[in-house]
Formats: structure tokens, sequence, C-alpha cells
């Protein structure tokens, strides 16, 4: 089994899909002989460039994003590079208002298969790193997914390539090039809308996604010590919820501790938070918990970046206030 | 461009079939963005595209667009009402979305803009799988304001895509006169900052239009890349059916409803000899009775039931 970067991981899943399906090419701004910033699209221009199949734009994000839109419209499955997801303001209309609407409102006649990847996230670039997902969870039709490792990047990037819907696949840059891992070779796909338990537990669930799903897994660590056996669901995709997978293993511990990196107020952590009030109310012992960060903007310096985002320790310390009842 | 007396007479029954619906949806609904005075700006437009063509319409033609692409009318009217006969039964105003299956992208959120690149788009899907087809993008002077207008023909020219874009210029957007807000006044003569052949061409005459946009066509099937057409035309309506605020020149309007489109065609058809004026009167009579079955038809026609919500349906 090879071993990749979360980068290189899902590099490889765009190049397997394009050698796979002619219908799939990629665009945007800086992804061809310069091979995309972080590398997102290293090597595929040399393997697909001279087909067309690997398209730099000019910097017009709601355009290109719109043409992207129109290519699926016509039958075509684009990879939009939107570079980061700062500039998700910039395409809401087209990905999401439209691009999410036209298959219900056509009647099923028209199909948008489109991803749109985004890189974001605290992490070793100290810049675009707002963590703006969860506006789409207002808007329907399109699905949110946010791998927390190699492997997933690369199983999920080639499920979301297969969707025939809008699909927002994150890439956080607080793992894009942290380390290697093992990396399935070929067909490896990971359903969009499938929860993982990363971690089994009976004490206290914790769902994350992404770095935070890392960081909970810290925590789960460091619970143990104290004899808390915390369960880790890794959420994989946002959007749509695996309700399933959540609810079962809030029953099964009764304790819920929510972590997300978006800001508080308005991030999709709610929606798990409420969808576990609702409907698994009864099962609770504690009060659900959120751990997120501030409502206030990124902040720049690396001792402000450490006091917004979540780390082990606060997720630690909110597991333990939500099964012992105590700070 | 020579065209056949056939051709001829199919750009005037799509005139006055084009006037015929609006005056039939106009009666029913006071909020129908009406296109009177506009005929000849769509009809040639739209006339003459080929099955697997796609077009991104101005909401004023979408209907004509629809029609010219081979939907039905008593589907098409049906979808005003959003009757469950509709092309996609009430999920959407047909007024502003054709049905995707005839190639037609709608103004489905309601911000005009977008489809200038969702057009754009499926013409760049053409020339991936070399297909000799086209997109149409059609907006409003207003819309040529927008930003979406300029990332369209910048994006278009540069990969040289085989897309046309038709400026529907009526000189007013709502409220707002193009010559006030339209710096520069041409839209047209944008197109050569865009590297691509632009024309402004008199949007009250059906065979300029057709002549214009199907020159166009033709470079843009054989790889020629995008063009921009200008038609300068006249919205002799308000901006909708209950609009009562004008803030045109009394004068102005006058002059241009005096030189209405359709009278102008038919006056030269009979000029011509290319038709005797009971064949005129006749595809007018037919085409008014065309759309007053199919609107009572469409009126008829039944409601959706609660099933065609479909929540489960959002997701393909």
């Amino acid at each position: 089994m090879p071993r990749q970067t979360f980068q290189e991981a899902t590099v490889a899943a765009i190049a397997e899909e394009m050698r796979r399906d002619r219908n799939v090419f990629i665009m945007g701004e800086d992804i061809g002989p310069f091979g995309g910033p972080l590398k997102s699209c290293q090597g595929l221009w040399d393997e697909f460039g001279a087909e067309g199949r690997v398209i730099d734009t000019p910097i017009s994000e709601g355009g290109f994003v719109g043409a992207g839109v129109g290519a699926a419209f016509a039958g075509k499955r684009p990879i939009v590079d939107l570079m980061f997801l700062e500039f998700l303001g910039l395409v809401v209309h087209q990905f999401g208002l439209d691009g999410g609407a036209m298959h219900y409102y056509s009647d099923g006649k028209a199909k948008i298969p489109l991803v749109l990847r985004a890189k974001y996230g605290v992490g070793p670039f100290h810049g675009h790193a707002y963590d703006l997902h969860s506006w789409l969870l207002n808007v329907p039709g399109v699905k949110v997914v946010a791998p927390s490792n190699a492997a997933d990047a690369k199983g999920l990037m080639k499920a979301a390539i297969r969707d025939d819907n809008p699909v927002l696949f994150l890439e956080h840059m607080g793992l894009y090039h942290a380390g290697r891992e093992d990396v399935p070779e070929g067909e490896h796909v990971v359903p969009l809308g499938k929860a993982e338990v990363k971690r089994p537990g009976r004490d206290v669930t914790l769902v994350a996604s992404a770095l935070m799903l890392k960081r909970a897994l810290a925590a789960a660590t460091a619970l143990a010590k104290d004899g808390i056996e915390a369960e880790v669901v890794d959420l994989r995709t946002v959007v749509p919820l695996d309700k399933p997978t959540l609810l079962a293993s809030v029953r099964k511990t009764g304790r819920l501790v929510v972590v997300g990196e978006a800001v508080k107020t308005g991030s999709s952590s709610n929606e798990v938070v409420a969808v576990v009030a609702e409907e698994a109310f009864a099962a609770l012992k504690a009060p659900i918990a959120r751990v997120a960060p501030p409502d206030v903007p990124v902040p720049f310096h690396g001792a402000l970046e450490k006091a917004y985002l979540p780390d082990a320790e606060t997720i630690a310390r909110a597991a333990r206030r939500a099964v012992t009842g105590m700070n | 461009m020579n065209l056949g007396n056939q051709t001829l007479l199919d750009l005037y029954r799509l005139m006055v079939l084009t006037r015929a619906i609006d005056g039939a949806i106009g009666k029913e609904d006071g909020h129908w963005h009406g296109l009177e005075g506009e005929e000849a700006t769509v009809a040639g437009t739209y006339h003459g595209l080929a099955p697997g063509d796609v077009v991104a319409p101005h909401y004023r033609g979408s209907l004509t667009a629809a029609i010219a692409k081979g939907a039905d009318l008593r589907r098409l009217l049906a979808g005003v009402f959003g009757k469950a006969t509709s092309y996609n039964r009430g999920r959407y105003r047909s007024d502003v979305c054709g049905p995707a299956e005839f190639g037609l992208i709608g103004l489905y959120s309601g911000a005009l803009g977008p489809p200038l690149s969702y057009a754009t788009g499926a013409a760049l899907a053409f020339k991936l799988d070399a297909k000799p087809n086209v997109a149409l993008a059609v907006f409003g002077d207003g819309t040529s304001s927008r930003g979406d207008c300029h990332e369209a023909m910048n994006l278009a020219s540069s990969l040289k895509l085989p897309v046309v874009f038709v400026c529907q210029n009526n000189q007013v957007a709502i409220s707002t006169l193009a010559k006030d807000r339209v710096a520069g006044q041409s839209v047209a003569d944008r197109a050569l900052g865009y590297g691509m052949p632009g024309l402004s061409v008199d949007g009250n005459d059906v065979l300029a239009v057709h002549g214009a946009v199907q020159d166009a066509v033709g470079r843009a099937r054989q790889g020629g890349g995008p063009s921009l057409i200008e038609a300068l035309t006249f919205r002799a309506s308000g901006h909708f059916v209950s609009d009562r605020i004008e803030t045109r020149e009394v004068k102005e309007v006058a002059a241009w409803k005096a030189r209405d489109p359709i009278t102008a065609f038919r006056k030269r058809l009979l000029a011509d000899g290319v038709a005797t004026q009971t064949l005129l009167d006749g595809i007018a009579a037919e085409a008014l009775r065309e759309t007053e079955a199919a609107m009572a038809a469409a009126k008829a026609d039944r409601e959706p039931g609660a099933d065609v919500l479909g929540a489960n349906a959002v997701y393909a």
C-alpha cells in the first residue's frame, strides 16, 4: 500500500478518475504547468494537459465556477479548483443556488455533477484559513465533504467525482502535507453520507471532521488515561449527515460533544446538535456541548490562532464536564 | 444572408406567436414581464438552432426560445400557472425557466448574470467533446453591467469557445435607462476588448438580428470562437404588465411604438412578394387560435399535488 500525504492522495484520486472517465476534467487558477497552489494539481498537467482537460482559468471565480455548472449541465463532470474557501462568497450563487437547484427545478432532467475543491483551515500557512462551509447548510441540493486523513481524501474524492450533484470538497491545509499514511491503491471509494466510528467508547461521543477529528482523537487518548472512554465519530460528509451512525453512538454513550473549526454561531456543528436533540433527547444523560472558535474573524499571530482554535485539551475538558458534570 | 421564403414565414410566425403569448399571459398575470416591441430580437435570435444547442435566454423571450427549440406551448403555458402538466410539474415558473430537456438553462435563482457563465460552460463542454453545437447567452442592457458578463466573455474568448452573446438591449432595466447607466453607450464595442467580433444591429429588424446571430452561430460551430451581438430594441411595455411607472419620454415611447417590428416585417414581406396579406393574416390568426387553445387547456390542467414537492428529489 503506498504511503501518501492528503494532497498526494487527493491528486491521485483525480488522476485515476480522469483516466477512468473522459468526461472528467479540471479547471481553476494556476492549476496548469504551475501545478496548483500548494501542489493541489501536481502532475495533472503533464498527463492530461495536452488533451485540454486541465484548464487554467483567469481570476474570475464566479465565471469559472459558473462555467463548471454549465459544462455539467451539458454532460461533463467538471472538477473546479476554487483555490481557497474564502472565495466561497463569490460563487455561492452559481454553485449553490443554481447548481444545487437545477436537478430539482428541472424535475430531474438536469444533473449537475460538479466537484468544487477548496483549501482552508488554520495551519502552517497563516492565511486563507476561514472555514465557511456552514454557509451552504441552508442551500438545498449541495453536498459537503470534509476528509480527516489521506485515505479518506482519496476515497471521498472518487465518490464526489462520481456523484451526480454539486459537492464541496474541503481540503484542510493543516492536514495537506502533514505526513504520509497508508492509502489503498486503485478502486478505493468512500461513499458520501457515511460517517465512521474512528474509536469506540462507552462514556461520551465526540463528533468532528477534518483537523478537529485529529484533535478529538488526541483528546480521547488523554481521556482514556482518566478512565473515560470516548467514542470518536468522523463525520467525513457534513451534508448530508449520517444520522444513523450519529444517533447510534449517542444512544450508546448518552453524551455528546461536537467539535468544529467554524465559528460557533451558525456552524454546521449546530445541525448535529439539533438532530440529536430532536431524535435522541431521551438518551442524553448530560447537556450537549459544543467546542468551537469564538465568533471572531480568524486571527494571524500563532498565539492568537492557538487561542482561537479548539485543541485536544479544550475538547477533553468539554468531554470531562459532560461525563462528570464538573469543570 | 439569403433566406428561403419558408424561413421568412417561420420568423414571421414566431414573432406573431410571441406577441399572442405575451397578450394571453398579460391578461392572466399582472406580474408577467412582457416583451411587446422586442419580438424581432427574440424571434431572430432563437430561430434556427440545432437540437443539441444550449440556450440561456433573457427572461423576456424565454418562452419564445423554448418554442423555437421544440417545446410544447400548452405545457409551457401550464408552467406559467405551475400546473402539474408543465415541464417541471409546478416546481418553477416556466416563463423564466425553460425545459432543460430542450437545452434551456433557466434563471433559477433570479439573479441576472450567472447564466452567461452557464452558457459559456456548456460551450466548453461542446469544445471538449468536439461537438458542432453552440451555446447562446442572451442578456439585457442592465445585465451588461454585471461582473458576470465580463467574466463570461473574457473566459469564452480566451478559450475560443462556441458561444454567442446576444445583448437584447431594450434600453431600460426596470426603471434605469441604459443611456444613464451603460457607460460608453455601446455594449457591442466591448467585443474589441475581448478580442472577438462585435456587431450592433437594429433589434427591430428581424432579418438583421437573425442574419447576425446565424453568422456568429456558424462561425462558432466551425471553431471560430465567440461573438457579441447587440440588438437595439425597445421595451414598449412596462417592466411587468401592471407596472405603471414610466421613466422614459412619452415622445420616445411613441416613436418606438411606431417602429413596431411585426408591422415592419409584414410590410417587407408584402413588398418583396414573399406572401399575400391573406397568408400573413392567416398565420397571425392561427397563432392567436393556437395560443388561446393552449391557454384554455393549460388553465384547465390539474394543479400539482403535495407529492410533487419531492423532498427526496432534490439530489440526483
